[in-house]
């Protein structure tokens, strides 16, 4: 804390005779002429020449913050010495960022007791780091900027930003735009760790998303929070508060021997802040009405669609189903499939480990329902077990006596007959010689020749009717291409028609089930759209703030310029 | 005439049932462990050569163990088949089931007499005791740790 600023301004001249300092409640200071009994932000001075050297101190941002802000136009103090001028003079002044100089214009400056308007300015400038030297507010809290040495980030204890070079000296209110950058990474990050604490979790791909545009408004209300301290000021210029002893510094004597030459050229500057200002208020209403503009959405579609986390899982778990991949394999395996990936039930679990969790748990239950199904299988017809088993097993290597004895084990609980077992093995063997387009066209007019009751939208391949089962045509072609067949087909059905369930229970169930399912579907479409809205918002801000910096670029320019001009023009005088 | 089955057909008993639920991932964890046995020494150490087939035993014990204990897929007489037969590690199956243990990678790693410090294995170290930037690797198996904290 050593070499952080014990206030922010160092010295300054001495007030004009007649001329007292006050300070509102607010901490603004002010001027009052008990004579003329006006009063002025403008602090009314003696006019002094001389040289100031550098402070060894950060300094609190001097006016010229906007022309050093930006590394790739000459420096001002450059500008300056190359008008003979002294290259380390930098008149002490707090300065907020654009919107903050507009006080000027309010301020009474034609008060000024020595009616010069230039004057005024130049005394402005010293006001104005007056009123940023209350007495209330000092650096509080300092913090290495990451990745941007040599800057450092200077809290006041007001709250209030700004940014000083440990090398260079300088310091800014208005960040350099490198520099905010790297500040904007900063608050992220320290945002990002905020909410972890608070959470106690690492936050998902989304919420990072969130984190950011939070971090972005937040960086917006600290900025109308300064303006908020600045209009106060302004009212309690009314107020007849004490007057308060402005606080003395070592280099006050360099700081009031300013020559005015320097201050003169440092006009425009001003002027130009206050145009800037101008469109600093303009981008915060934007910033304003896009941050209500997005409360209301997400409110809105919130309480429309709600998505538990058990409709997550549901959707995970219905995306397991629609890839047709084995519960049987290892989680690697599922991984391998790539329609996963696309498919935006991907993303309704959060993180790698809940989607493996997910299809554990799918797994198992899957497991469960396939051995159920089997079971039944063999109560509904015993055909249709020993018709699988020859799906797997038959080969036109092996005559039937052989292969009764290699399978015995696995046929041991058949209760078709061996009179009956043998006939469809050489059948099955006989249709296996057979070419597969014949063997196609079968299945398709097996599955055609389904009434819709028992084949219809709501059919999958675990529930497929005895009709189909029990059918050689079925078993002909290897499982692979036989089930993405019988898939296709099935997705070309209407769903069942009324009457086709056993019971009334039945049909309500599956009714229910379905209408479950587009609700959990939709809803995961609105969160979808929802993160990427908020992703558009996010760059549309980022624009934004970049269209900005460009803006302050071109203001830069054209004050550089100005300041030449008025050069000219006062040399030329 | 049927063509005659060989000795070791006939010999060979058929697994038992279930076995053809998991026959498609162990014949795919088997041709992996072909590759990794005839995979050619360009440039590794000879102890890196074995690690692959560490690696392989390791993922289908763990296979065989998920299904049977996590996922009940399997029943308990193909289970008991698959460990007789060699489909999985039923030494590295016995260490999972106690405490701290749970992720071991192989069962050199917890061996003292084989480690030239007369302890067990820098991968059975707890991350958080480790420095944080350190990268180890055991040189049994490869293994890039596996203390059950991690
Ligand atoms: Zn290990
Ligand atoms: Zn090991």
């Amino acid at each position: 804390m050593a070499d952080i600023p014990v206030r922010p301004p160092a010295g300054l001249p001495a007030l004009a005779p007649g001329w007292t300092e006050h300070s509102a409640p607010s901490g603004h200071v002010y001027y009052y002429n008990k004579e003329t009994k006006k009063s002025t932000y403008v602090r009314p001075i003696v006019e002094i020449h001389g040289l100031q050297q550098q402070h060894a101190a950060p300094r609190p941002p001097a006016p010229q913050a906007p022309f050093g802000a930006n590394p790739n136009i000459g420096h001002v103090n450059h500008v300056a010495s190359n008008n003979q001028l002294n290259p380390n003079f930098q008149p002490p002044n707090f300065r907020f960022g654009g919107p903050a100089q507009e006080p000027f214009q309010n301020a009474p400056q034609h008060s000024n007791p020595r009616g010069d308007h230039r004057g005024g300015h130049r005394g402005g400038f010293n006001n104005f780091q007056d009123r940023r030297r209350q007495p209330e507010d000092k650096p509080k809290h300092r913090s290495d900027i990451p990745n941007c040495a040599p800057w450092v980030l200077v809290k006041t204890k007001l709250g209030r930003r700004f940014v000083w070079n440990k090398d260079t000296n300088e310091s800014f209110w208005k960040f350099p735009p490198h520099v905010m950058k790297a500040v904007m990474d900063f608050d992220h990050k320290e945002r990002e760790k905020k909410e972890r604490r608070e959470h106690g979790q690492p936050s998902d791909e989304e919420d990072t998303a969130m984190a950011e545009v939070e971090a972005d408004l937040a960086a917006v209300e600290e900025e109308m929070e300064k303006q908020i301290v600045r209009v106060d000021g302004e009212v309690g210029m009314d107020d007849d508060s004490e007057y308060e002893e402005v606080e003395v510094t070592d280099d006050e004597g360099e700081e009031a021997n300013k020559p005015p030459k320097r201050q003169r050229t440092e006009e425009p500057t001003e002027d130009q802040a206050m145009e800037m200002g101008e469109d600093d208020i303009a981008w915060q209403l934007a910033q304003m009405e896009a941050m209500e503009e997005g409360d209301f959405d997400e409110e809105d579609e919130e309480e429309g669609l709600p998505l538990t986390e058990e409709d997550c899982k549901a959707l995970f778990k219905e995306l397991l189903d629609d890839t047709r991949i084995s519960p049987y394999v290892p989680w690697d395996k599922v991984l391998e499939n790539d329609g996963l990936y696309e498919d935006e039930r991907y993303k309704a679990l959060p993180t790698m480990k809940a989607r493996k969790d997910c299809f554990d748990e799918w797994a198992r239950e899957r497991i469960h329902y396939l051995k159920e199904q089997k079971a039944n299988q063999q109560t509904l017809d015993p055909r249709i077990p020993y018709l699988a088993l020859l799906h797997k097993y038959a080969t036109p290597k092996l005559y039937w006596p052989e292969f009764r004895r290699k399978y015995k084990r696995e046929m041991k609980d058949s209760k078709v007959t061996d009179k009956v077992k043998e006939q469809l093995y050489r059948d099955h063997i006989k249709r296996l010689g057979l070419k597969q387009p014949e063997l196609r066209s079968d299945l398709s007019n097996l599955l055609k020749a389904q009434p819709l009751a028992l084949l219809n939208g709501s059919t999958t391949l675990e529930t497929l009717p005895p009709s189909i089962l029990t059918d050689l045509r079925f078993i002909s072609l290897p499982a692979s291409t036989r089930d993405s067949l019988v898939g296709a087909y099935i997705s070309t059905l209407p769903p069942a028609p009324e009457g086709a369930f056993a019971s009334a229970e039945e049909e309500a169930e599956v009714i229910r089930k379905r209408a479950e399912r587009g609700r959990r579907e939709r809803a995961l479409a609105e969160r979808e759209r929802r993160v990427q809205e908020d992703r558009r918002k996010q760059e549309r801000d980022l624009a934004y703030g970049m269209g900005r910096l460009r803006e302050e670029e071109a203001e830069i320019e054209r004050a550089m310029k100005f300041g030449k001009d008025g050069l000219k023009g006062q040399l030329g005088s | 005439m049927p063509p005659m089955r060989t000795a070791a057909g006939r010999n060979k008993k058929p697994p038992p049932e279930g076995f053809e639920d998991i026959e498609d991932t162990l014949l795919e964890f088997q041709n992996k462990m072909k590759d990794a046995e005839n995979a050619s020494h360009d440039g590794k150490k000879k102890h890196e050569m074995i690690w692959p087939i560490f690696q392989i035993t390791h993922q289908r014990s763990k296979y065989i163990y998920d299904m049977y204990y996590e996922k009940e897929a399997i029943s308990k007489t193909l289970y008991d088949w698959l460990l007789k037969n060699g489909y999985a590690d039923a030494m590295l199956i016995a260490k999972w089931k106690k405490q701290g243990y749970e992720k071991l990678c192989c069962v050199r790693c917890i061996q003292t007499n084989e480690t030239n410090f007369r302890s067990t294995c820098i991968c059975r170290v707890p991350k958080k005791t480790l420095n944080e930037s350190q990268d180890i690797q055991c040189v049994n198996c490869g293994c890039r740790g596996c203390s059950s904290g991690d």
